[in-house]
């Protein structure tokens, strides 16, 4: 079928694009306009926006730290009302989530925080979210056989070997390391852990396992950088720590996640504030880094993660007064639940925090936009966030509501700095199909799978963005002035390196010794997910 | 040969089908019950339900919200099989049933073996509270055993001796707890075992209580056994899909859970539910309703049943029969199993997908 999305604004910064053009698509792929031949079904998009669809590259959607969370805390999402399509409304579904995320025009979400143990799982969840591509980020860093091999002397090329099987194994996107060392530690009773400390047993220091994960990444020429959660996360003056971090990278790229969770300082009455100015800084002058936000929003949400020890030392604040704190094969997790308040004196430096990083960093090839879902605030927040980027005044409005002791030490109310909408589909669509090698979307060029979104301009910029006008998800129109017409069910987006397979046999000697099991016991065969050709590779660098 | 009966005379898969979705979509309020199966089994039946504007609940649902209903109440600090294999240096066996409960417990959690992730490397101490006989089945190794006959009395008692606070009993009960309590504080990484059937909502929360005060000064985290039919992998399954556990129903046209309102037994013998669709896949498991209801049966060859089902469709075990997904007591993960005896043995999933099928756009 031959569609044709005629004169609309076509936003596409890959390509270099900001005008009123008509776009076809054909067979799900984005078409260059056919010569003599009429659209068999046209929509008139004069005076709407047209985007690529956008990819969040940092939303935890599945697996078993979030449903935990799910069964934690029912009384947050009771279902009430029906919906048209199978468990559309079911609250906080992995169905539900696709619904939402379509409606507002994202086509592709990455999952950034998958234990390998837990791949198989997180798999089964991912298949049952309609509509969108997904992906996930497989999590190391915490794990015998990596600190082992650390411990042990063993050589770059053994690291980078283990690193690619257990991509594979899982089928992740990229490698993700969250508080590197310091789950383990933590089972060794630490209760802080930094950049320079020691994982005990091992004698290995986190620095030396982030370095050694980014740099197998690096050869193993996975298109995504290490995608790094830092030490010390939370803590008031952490913003050494993601400094710290930054230097440690050496040049080389790294992702560095929720960046917000480390933008704090320790000055002022509460000792607890806003270091924002000073890390933005930090990361406009180190071009290898990308980072993304993790804002907060002021509402009740749920902290879900796999830096265990942090999520210890958050149980005295949930809210409601209930936590799981699992110590894993590796990372484990916790789930804390928390409100965040417009009253409250650290909320409202976080929520200000956030948004200086979106203002300050200058370029928006290289920050990502997040809430760290749910950690920050639930992915339904965006339309707000988008909001507050792209209008002063908004900000204004919202920072005259909470304590003013608490901009006392940040920039927020001095920065004049606006997000186009260019700026906005860099963020969101162009800036993440570079960050994770995808050619095939982030863009409306020809060749390009028909992953499309249109919006209708509107003065409440929440709204417009809550509820797209028209989505495509390969070329099938989902979502119709943000109600979504039917499922389809999508890709999981994978890499796969090649590597020596003798680490295999290792992995299989190891399995045998320490789990008393087949190491293909973790594996994801694709026969047992519900839809057939679950999976798309995204490839390597040759 | 796959076996089908309708009301005893054997049948085609087809007309067995048919026969059920009949059966279930003429019901006012039908109940899938039992759910015995691997996640593609789960996933199926809750779809179907929601079609049929049904419930769900699962054979083992008692067991499974005896700790669920303390986690959403208080919380829980839990780890893997593996962890307590290799790092606890302290073990604490709760109750006489662990073995009956998981037979491999001994094997999988090797309590002689010295801890490998341990740093002194020291063999480990082994508690046994409220061991009955069991803890002979600890051959050659040294057991610290406490007996209880009453556990709620027994952990507050360890509980407040832990946190320093007196207790009132008898001098040699006194000095037991005490001798307890002292292994406990001084475990580096220590781990509570224990199962879902001696111990009730307040016994699980008590020790809930005690491991979250041991985690003040050191670690300590909890190991629930959980229970068979792959109540684990189900409770997961409908979480993501549903956002809540099993016992939850569609008769609103969404999700509702309540333990108490959709506990399958009681909508069965009250009334309540019309129609029952009995799903038992890794053993010859029947219902063991009083009331009777028209009921389709997915189960092995030779169950018995007290009345016979309306329908009964002979489906295969997961991960013996056919491939499946189901969680490991092992691992404490979800796996995929391969089929060890491959057979024609349909699957639940295989099947309740030709029962929506005649359901169709009706539902």
């Amino acid at each position: 079928m031959l569609i044709l999305l005629k004169g609309g604004r076509l936003i596409d910064p890959l390509n270099a694009r900001d005008e009123i053009a008509d776009l076809w698509i054909e067979d799900g792929r984005i078409v260059a306009p056919p010569q003599g031949r009429q659209p068999d079904q046209t929509h008139d998009v004069a005076g709407k926006i047209v985007m690529a669809g956008a990819i969040d590259i940092h939303s935890h959607i599945a697996g078993g730290n979030v449903n935990t969370a799910r069964l934690l805390l029912p009384e947050l999402h009771r279902t009430a009302r029906p919906g048209e399509l199978s468990l559309a409304t079911a609250k906080w579904s992995t169905f539900e989530t696709g619904n939402i995320y379509a409606a507002m025009g994202f086509t592709t979400v990455v999952e950034p925080a998958v234990a390998p143990h837990q791949a198989l799982q997180a798999h089964l969840e991912l298949s049952d979210i309609p509509i969108i591509d997904k992906a996930t980020l497989t999590v190391l860093g915490n794990d015998d056989f990596l600190l082992s091999l650390l411990r042990d002397g063993e050589g770059p090329a053994a690291i980078a070997d283990y690193v690619a099987a257990t991509l594979a194994a899982s089928n992740g996107l990229g490698l993700k390391c969250i508080n590197a060392g310091g789950a383990t530690a933590f089972k060794y009773n630490a209760r802080t852990f930094g950049l320079d400390d020691v994982v005990p047993f091992y004698d290995v220091a986190s620095r030396k396992i982030l370095e050694a994960l980014q740099r197998a990444i690096q050869d193993l020429k996975v298109p995504h950088p290490l995608h790094v959660h830092c030490n010390n996360l939370g803590v008031p003056g952490n913003v050494s720590t993601a400094i710290a971090t930054i230097e440690a990278a050496r040049g080389l790229p790294l992702h560095l996640a929720h960046l917000q969770f480390y933008g704090y300082g320790d000055e002022g009455d509460h000792g607890f504030s806003s270091a924002a100015a000073a890390l933005a800084a930090a990361v406009n002058a180190a071009p290898n880094v990308s980072v993304d936000v993790g804002q907060v929003m002021f509402q009740q949400t749920v902290t879900i993660s796999s830096d265990v020890l942090r999520q210890f030392n958050g149980v005295s604040s949930a809210k409601p007064r209930k936590s799981v704190i699992y110590d894993g094969d590796a990372n484990g997790g916790g789930i804390v639940p928390y409100l965040y308040r417009e009253s409250d004196f650290v909320n409202a430096v976080q929520w200000a925090c956030g948004l200086e990083l979106f203002l300050l960093i200058n370029d928006p090839w290289r920050v990502f936009f997040t809430t760290d879902h749910p950690n920050g605030a639930p992915f339904t927040a965006y339309p707000d966030v988008f909001a507050l980027l792209m209008s002063r005044e908004a900000r204004a409005e919202a920072a005259a509501r909470v304590p003013q002791d608490a901009l006392a030490h940040s920039t927020l109310p001095s920065i004049a700095r606006e997000y186009n909408l260019n700026e906005i589909a860099i963020m969101t669509r162009a800036a993440p199909a570079k960050l994770f090698g995808f050619k095939d979307r982030g863009h409306l060029g020809e060749g390009g799978i028909a992953d499309v979104a249109v919006y209708s301009p509107d003065k409440d910029i929440a709204k417009m963005f809550r509820a797209a006008h028209l989505v495509f998800k390969d070329g099938d129109l989902v979502v119709r002035d943000g109600r979504v017409a039917h499922y389809r069910w999508g890709k999981a987006l994978k890499v796969n390196p090649g590597y020596d397979k003798a680490i295999d046999r290792r992995l299989a000697g190891y399995y045998e010794r320490h789990f008393g099991v087949s190491h293909n016991m973790f594996a994801v065969p694709e026969h047992i997910l519900p839809h057939s050709d679950p999976f798309q590779e995204v490839a390597c660098a040759q | 040969m796959v076996e089908a009966r309708i009301d005893g005379k054997s049948a085609s898969i087809e007309a067995a089908a048919e026969r059920s979705a009949e059966i279930l979509s003429r019901a006012r309020l039908p109940v899938i019950a039992g759910l015995g199966t691997d996640i593609a089994g789960a996933r199926g039946a809750i779809l179907l339900a929601e079609r049929l504007r049904g419930a769900y609940d699962h054979m083992q649902s008692d067991k499974i919200f005896t700790n669920l209903d303390v986690n959403r109440q208080a919380g829980l600090m839990c780890t893997t099989p593996n962890e307590a294999r290799h790092r606890a240096d302290v073990l604490v066996f709760i109750g006489k049933d662990l073995t009956r409960i998981w037979p491999q417990l001994v094997e999988r959690l090797a309590p002689g073996e010295i801890p490998m992730f341990d740093l002194p490397h020291e063999p480990r101490k082994i508690v046994w509270i409220a061991p009955g006989r069991s803890a002979a089945e600890l051959k050659g190794i040294a057991v610290e055993t406490l007996d209880s006959s009453d556990l709620h009395a027994t952990l507050g008692a360890l509980r407040a001796r832990v946190a320093d606070k007196p207790i009132t009993a008898a001098k040699g009960a006194k000095r037991k707890i005490d001798e307890v309590a002292e292994i406990l504080k001084k475990a580096r990484f220590g781990v509570a075992i224990w199962g879902e059937e001696l111990l009730d909502r307040l016994a699980i929360e008590m020790l809930h209580g005690l491991i979250l005060d041991l985690n003040k000064s050191t670690r300590f985290s909890g190991l629930p056994l959980g229970a068979d039919a792959n109540s684990t992998g189900v409770t997961q399954a409908s979480g993501w899909m549903t956002g809540v556990p099993m016992r939850t129903s569609f008769g609103r046209g969404y999700p509702e859970h309540d333990t108490w309102r959709f506990d399958a037994n009681r909508m069965i013998e009250s009334g309540e539910a019309d129609a029952a669709l009995w799903i038992s896949a890794y053993g010859q498991k029947a219902p063991d309703w009083k009331k009777q209801v028209p009921l389709v049966a997915l189960v092995p060859p030779q169950t018995r049943f007290f009345q016979e089902p309306q329908v009964l469709v002979e489906v295969g075990c997961p991960g013996i029969d056919h491939d499946g997904a189901e969680f490991s007591r092992e691992l404490g993960t979800i796996v995929a199993r391969k089929a060890s005896h491959p057979s024609d043995a349909p699957s639940v999933a295989a099947i309740i997908n030709r029962i929506a099928q005649q359901i169709g756009g009706d539902a």
